[in-house]
């Protein structure tokens, strides 16, 4: 039952999952933050669920841009939702 | 339908684009799709003016870092942490950041199903490409033999891009990129010609803009004192802010400029002798 609950999150999951050993590698992609973007969104999913951890998946990518200036920066030190 | 449902709008942009491409400019649908590329690439250009610069920021930091590497070899996550605050701290970007790259993402997923809607409901006009090698960009990759041909060039100016690209990588990341670009003939086999098109276009774009790139970084080169006699400066850090200032106040704004020594067009010719 507890799985079952979980099973959204298992897909965006498996998006992530599918995105690095396709698209991810194919790029080559070098994230300028700590935990990577592909590793965040997988972390940010496991502690939070789909539903709020896409939400803080996007944002970290959307400051993933060239302006920002990147670090480090965990999914578990999270401001957004508390 | 699902999938195409959030990205309408931009559908509908990549649709006028192409449609103004094709019917003001006069351009066929294929070479609407190559301009259309062109177009999304020159957008981006301004992010990777900045990635240029931030690796040659990177470059004239990189003996600070190897020396935090070598600090805490031990702890590689340490090590990463570490490395990301000396960024901060010192206002570097590492060189590639997420958002680009996907950015086009929705762009080839918009043409995608631009050109799904053309395969479907063709429009007026030649869907064909270079005088009839491509008969219908429209159809599948699969159904004619220059999609093959196009399919070879991708696999090739993938390949090329991401080495190019990628400076860094072990060894497992450099056969999945050699693997890879084959797996995805599987895929692209079932796509629109066109789309495939617009592939090769970014690929070659990325190819040219590597080229180019590389023409004006200076290559990481070893610092020149290393094979010299003279013992190791050892970068002497300003003791006090207040008392440097006052002694050297001018280059201490702009700390260890890359001593970029101008030999380029030394001599090329050789007629002295």
């Amino acid at each position: 039952m507890r799985y079952a609950l979980r099973a959204p999150t298992y897909a965006g999951l498996a998006v992530v999952y599918a995105y690095r050993w396709t698209l991810g590698v194919l790029w080559g992609g070098r994230c300028k933050y700590h935990p990577t973007c592909s590793q965040y969104a997988l972390d940010a999913l496991r502690h939070y669920g789909l539903v709020r951890g896409s939400i803080l998946a996007c944002w970290r990518l959307l400051r993933c841009n060239p302006w920002s200036r990147g670090g480090v920066d965990y999914a578990e030190k999270q401001r957004l939702f508390r | 339908m699902i999938l195409g449902s959030p990205l309408t709008p931009l559908e509908d942009i990549l649709r006028n684009v192409l449609d103004w491409l094709h019917g003001s400019i006069g351009l066929s649908w294929a070479w609407s799709i190559v301009a259309l590329t062109v177009i999304v690439r020159l957008l981006l250009v301004p992010l990777m003016v900045r990635q240029i610069h931030s690796m040659q920021n990177l470059q004239r930091h990189a003996p600070q870092m190897k020396e935090l590497q070598k600090k805490y070899k031990a702890d590689k996550k340490r090590q990463q942490e570490e490395l990301m605050k000396f960024y901060r701290e010192n206002n570097i970007n590492p060189a590639a950041s997420c958002l680009p790259l996907l950015a086009q993402f929705p762009v080839f997923i918009s043409l995608y199903l631009v050109l799904r809607h053309f395969s479907k409901h063709p429009p007026p006009g030649d869907l064909s490409w270079l005088h009839g090698f491509v008969p219908n960009i429209a159809a599948h990759a699969s159904s004619h033999w220059s999609g093959f041909v196009l399919l070879a060039i991708y696999v090739v100016s993938q390949l090329v891009s991401t080495l190019l690209m990628a400076t860094t990588m072990d060894k497992t990341q450099r056969t999945m990129l050699l693997v890879l670009p084959v797996a995805f003939v599987f895929f692209l086999v079932n796509f629109p010609v066109g789309l495939v098109i617009y592939w090769v276009t970014t690929n070659l774009w990325t190819v040219g803009q590597g080229l180019i790139t590389r023409q004006m970084m200076p290559k990481p080169a070893p610092p020149p004192r290393r094979s010299s006699r003279t013992p190791p400066q050892e970068e002497t850090p300003p003791e006090d802010g207040a008392r440097d200032t006052a002694t050297v106040p001018a280059p201490a704004a702009a700390p260890a400029a890359p001593k970029r020594v101008r030999r380029k067009r030394k001599k090329r010719g050789g007629a002295r002798r």
